[in-house]
């Protein structure tokens, strides 16, 4: 993070600044996108910290035009401009993986209630919105034209006992990751303590994404 | 169906399967070369593994093992992995074979593995140190996994020598096509 | 019987290069849903038969409950590679909003020339629901696409895009092979759509 220089009447305003671009929102920002990039599944949405950010960055916009408009030295300024690009970047990427998530599985995130809440409210529309354009293309294109019994959409045909037809994201990929603190047999799934009862601090680890789900979610492990 | 709109898997399950039917069947033209309608019981076939496994599962035929899991490929394989040409025997010989082990023979999964292992190791090398075209021979005989596999390789050492020495990052969007020449 | 055309329509997708479009096969699509309903006739005409012999169509597993069976699965099966058909098609074109542009005009005649009337549409819809959420959050989406470097990047302009072109810190004049320091976020998606190129070194 850029320091000021040393002139007295803008030392203030520097230090204003660095806090208002709080380093802590936006390593939060960087592990929540860290983390959605390399989940399987869509994550819970960081409601809070979205909020926060943006407020930030146009805190930031504001100075950095302060900052030009008082002829502060330009390298100075670009620094700060290129800090807020980066934060701007960011958050652009966040939701746009996530809306891509949702894109991809549609059906199964509308029908599963514990990943519709994990949905903005804004995303929830997109999703049903998307749900719908894309049901009604491919029920123009082909499912009206089929005969009776088979025209649905989520199963083959009616005598299908459960929606077969519905792409649901792979839990059992492999990534890799990292906890935060050591971690115990308590901290994971019993189903899976067979599989894995410990991991050490720090150490980077190859493992099926469904055994770490749980402290992924209470925030002791990072993705990378 | 987690895959259902997967091409691959789609791909994957029209490799055929030499089945013998426990059931006699009617009304349907397994054979296009002739005329009746009609499928003695015990006759056999070959058929397609999405309509093999099916009728498997409800007893109405057996699966056999197919010929890119016989015994003489078990042979090749133990001979030198490397030089097989799985694509012209199977191109989907990983995804065929672990759907069809459960269902057919179990020891094809040591066979799957023992290939994998050997062949991966190959498929990474040629990646990152022969340059593209180079190495045409070799990837004519990868299998549609070990090709994704190899072209991923490939792509990560792209990217990288690209960081490395910088250059332009911002690119016309790939689904676009080639470049085509400008228009005097 | 083996469900030949929907196997021929998935291999047509799979073909071409990854990515890319190839125009909607319209006709194929035709033959393949026409084979579903064969199948269906020749289901329901086995199930009459087995009703006629009054044999309990449910349970029995004689030769003509194989028959039907046989042609359900093929149904299915036709189904399933249809339905993939159109999907990976419209994943491709949702693409197409996400990298190229959100307006129909913005994509070129070779695409526009590939799709079909509903995939119009569809695309249509998916760019406006697009903009609808980024219009509720309140952030653009599809500029920032790599992380950003330098906040300006020279180009050079490859097809004429016309005089006193206003871009979001001055108006420029774009005419072919001129050169320009842009803002990396106003080139972006003109380099995303062939009609610039970025310059380094």
């Amino acid at each position: 993070m850029a320091t000021g220089s040393g002139e007295e009447s803008t030392s203030a305003i520097m230090d204003d600044y660095e806090t208002l671009i709080s380093t802590t929102d936006v390593e939060l920002l960087k592990r929540a996108w860290r983390n959605e990039k390399a989940a399987p599944e869509i994550l819970q949405y960081e409601s809070s910290l979205v909020q926060r950010i943006k407020e930030q960055i146009e805190l930031a916009e504001q100075n950095v035009e302060m900052f030009e408009a008082d002829s502060i030295d330009p390298l100075t300024v670009s620094l700060y401009q290129m800090d807020l690009d980066r934060t701007q970047f960011l958050l652009r990427s966040y939701l746009r993986v996530r809306l891509q998530k949702i894109e991809e599985y549609l059906f199964h995130i509308l029908k599963t209630d514990e990943y519709l809440n994990r949905l903005s409210k804004q995303e929830q529309m997109f999703a049903r919105r998307c749900t719908d354009d894309l049901g009604n293309h491919l029920d123009e294109t082909v499912l009206s034209k089929l005969p009776d019994n088979y025209q649905s959409i989520l199963k083959q045909s009616i005598t299908s006992e459960e929606d077969d037809m519905v792409p649901v994201p792979r839990l059992d990929t492999f990534i890799i990751c990292k906890a935060k603190q050591y971690l115990s047999s308590i901290d994971f799934e019993p189903e899976y303590s067979t599989e894995i009862t410990e991991m050490e601090r720090d150490l980077l680890t190859f493992v099926c994404y469904k055994f770490i789900k749980r402290p992924l979610e209470k925030g002791k492990i990072d993705l990378v | 169906m987690a895959n259902y709109y997967d091409i691959d898997d789609i791909l994957a399950e029209e490799e055929f399967v030499p089945v013998v039917f426990h059931n006699a069947v009617n009304g349907v033209k397994i054979d296009e070369s002739t005329e009746r309608g009609y499928v003695e019981q015990g006759s056999k076939a070959e058929l397609p593994f999405w309509l093999a496994r099916e009728l498997h599962l409800r007893h109405a035929v057996s699966m056999r093992v197919p010929a890119c899991f016989n015994q003489k490929t078990r042979l090749e394989m133990q001979a030198d992995a490397a030089c097989v040409d799985l694509r012209s025997r199977c191109p989907y010989f990983y995804e065929f074979g672990c759907k069809l082990a459960p269902l057919c023979d179990k020891t094809i999964g040591l066979l799957l593995s023992y290939s994998f292992r050997i062949r991966y190791k190959e498929v990474l090398y040629k990646a990152h140190t022969i340059a593209f075209g180079a190495a045409t021979k070799f990837l004519a005989l990868l299998t549609k996994e070990e090709t994704n596999l190899y072209e991923a390789a490939q792509s990560s050492m792209v990217a990288f020598k690209r960081w490395r020495m910088g250059g332009p990052r911002l690119q016309r969007a790939s689904i676009l096509g080639r470049k085509r020449k400008a228009t005097e | 019987m083996y469900a030949k055309k929907g196997y021929e329509l998935v291999k047509e997708f799979a073909s071409g290069e990854k990515g890319q479009l190839q125009p909607f096969n319209e006709d194929l699509v035709n033959q393949v849903i026409d084979q579903c309903a064969q199948h269906y006739l020749e289901l329901q005409g086995l199930i009459r038969k087995m009703q006629g012999e009054n044999v309990d169509v449910r349970e029995t597993r004689n030769a003509d409950h194989h028959g039907a069976l046989i042609h359900h699965l093929a149904l299915i099966r036709n189904k399933r590679c249809l339905m993939a058909y159109v999907y990976n098609r419209a994943e491709i074109i949702r693409n197409l909003a996400w990298k190229v542009g959100l307006e129909l005009l913005e994509l070129p005649e070779e695409i526009q020339e590939k799709i079909s009337h509903s995939e119009k549409n569809y695309y249509g819809k998916h760019s406006a629901a697009l903009q609808s959420y980024m219009a509720d959050v309140g952030i653009d989406l599809n500029v920032d696409m790599v992380p950003p470097k330098d906040p300006y990047i020279k180009v050079r302009v490859l097809d004429d895009m016309g005089e006193g072109i206003l871009l979001s810190d001055k108006t420029a004049n774009l005419a072919r092979h001129s050169m320009h320091f842009l803002k990396r976020t106003d080139a972006e998606q003109y380099i995303a759509r062939g009609l610039m190129e970025e310059l380094t070194g």
